[in-house]
């Protein structure tokens, strides 16, 4: 049901309907928000992924292929722009590593406060917190596809197109993903 | 069953892709395993509060993203056809922008020459009036002469080419062209002439 909307959506904003357009961007720019939220943990930045993605969209709507279905194509392209962002940040320190003067402090309390942070907007538990925190912690290239698995509750094909790798590194990632995340959360457990 | 395999069972289990035999050898080994037992629970504790507490924390973005990015569209659409076809046919660019060049300094050229000139290696006897040249009457022009935009008036001798370019050519029955005599209005001629004088100048240099 949700598919063919979309499809009927996609097929219009295609011939060149603006309002259907913008329906499209309205349906799935929270999900493509969070999307680069969690990868890049920057508002900013990730409501520019969202506005260059849809822009990519729109250029680039004769190599859309029907058979494939919208949402994978654009989680496709929003995590590509996501990874060169992230590659392009130089990765001079760890925000994890503790500094050496004064005890407690690690990198993240000097990022300047972005106000609105969506943390600060909801009450979030304690574990919620422990959570999102280790999940910014996952190396890139774990991160995509865990956010992908559980954010957008693709499945392992599904993600593998979006990745554009075979299932059996998705696969893998995940399992290498899940497992440092069980480390992380083990105390956090009963 | 050694404890590496079961992990990578418990995984291929959340991914809902474990069945039959190898659930059922899992199970076995777990329940003989307290240590895998407790990573399994862990494991099963974590893709549950992964699911749970990405979901729930639904974020949004502004509401304004939509008409910013609705508003930066339109004016991107008609650039990119063209765009689009440049990039895709860099060769026929190329040779399209040079034609275009060559067309235009052409054109140019062409046009800008509205003034009289005279061109040969011999010029001490003509004599120009006016846009009027004339050799005149026992004289003789040893070599080609050339005139561009003016009128030629022969009455004596040429003993080369006699070329008249953009002008008229007037002959008196004393008038003795030792070599041809070219009139040339159109600009294709022009052109023409243009490129052969090149190469022969080029070639007798």
């Amino acid at each position: 049901m949700v598919d063919h909307f979309d499809a009927r959506l996609v097929k219009l904003a295609r011939q060149g309907d603006q309002e259907s357009f913008a329906d499209l961007v309205d349906l799935y720019k929270d999900k493509i928000f969070h999307l680069a939220y969690r990868m890049l943990l920057n508002r900013h930045e990730a409501e520019d992924i969202v506005q260059e993605s849809f822009l990519r969209v729109y250029k680039n709507w004769e190599r859309y292929d029907e058979k494939q279905k919208f949402s994978t194509w654009l989680y496709r392209i929003a995590t590509n722009l996501c990874i060169d962002r992230l590659r392009k940040r130089k990765p001079n320190y760890y925000l994890d590593a503790e500094m050496n003067d004064q005890e407690g402090l690690d990198g993240y309390t000097l990022i300047p406060g972005d106000e609105r942070t969506p943390e600060s907007e909801y009450l979030l538990s304690e574990t919620q917190q422990t959570i999102h925190h280790a999940i910014d912690g996952l190396p890139a290239k774990y991160k995509s596809v865990i956010i992908l698995r559980y954010l957008q509750e693709l499945s392992l094909s599904e993600i593998s197109e979006v990745l554009d790798m075979p299932v059996t590194t998705v696969k893998t990632r995940l399992h290498r993903g899940r497992d440092f995340l069980r480390k992380k959360l083990q105390h956090k457990m009963l | 069953m050694d404890c590496k395999q079961a992990a990578s069972l418990m995984h291929e289990y959340l991914d809902d892709e474990l069945f039959g035999e190898q659930a059922l050898s899992l199970k076995k080994h777990l329940q003989g395993c307290p240590s895998c037992q407790m990573q399994f629970k862990e494991l099963e504790q974590t893709e549950l509060m992964l699911f749970a507490t990405i979901k729930r924390t639904s974020l949004t973005a502004s509401d304004e993203l939509v008409d910013r990015i609705m508003k930066s569209i339109p004016s991107q659409h008609k650039q990119r056809a063209w765009i689009y076809w440049v990039k895709k046919h860099p060769a026929i660019t190329a040779a399209a922008m040079f034609l275009l060049v060559m067309l235009f300094s052409a054109i140019s050229l062409w046009n800008s020459d509205d003034q009289l000139v005279v061109k040969g290696k011999d010029l001490d006897q003509v004599i120009i009036n006016g846009n009027t040249v004339t050799v005149p009457n026992g004289s003789k022009v040893a070599g080609n002469l050339t005139v561009e935009n003016g009128i030629a008036e022969i009455y004596g001798e040429v003993e080369g080419n006699l070329t008249v370019i953009d002008g008229s050519l007037y002959q008196a029955s004393t008038a003795k062209i030792l070599g041809e005599v070219k009139s040339i209005d159109q600009a294709l001629d022009w052109i023409w002439y243009r490129i052969t004088n090149t190469f022969t100048e080029v070639a007798y240099r």
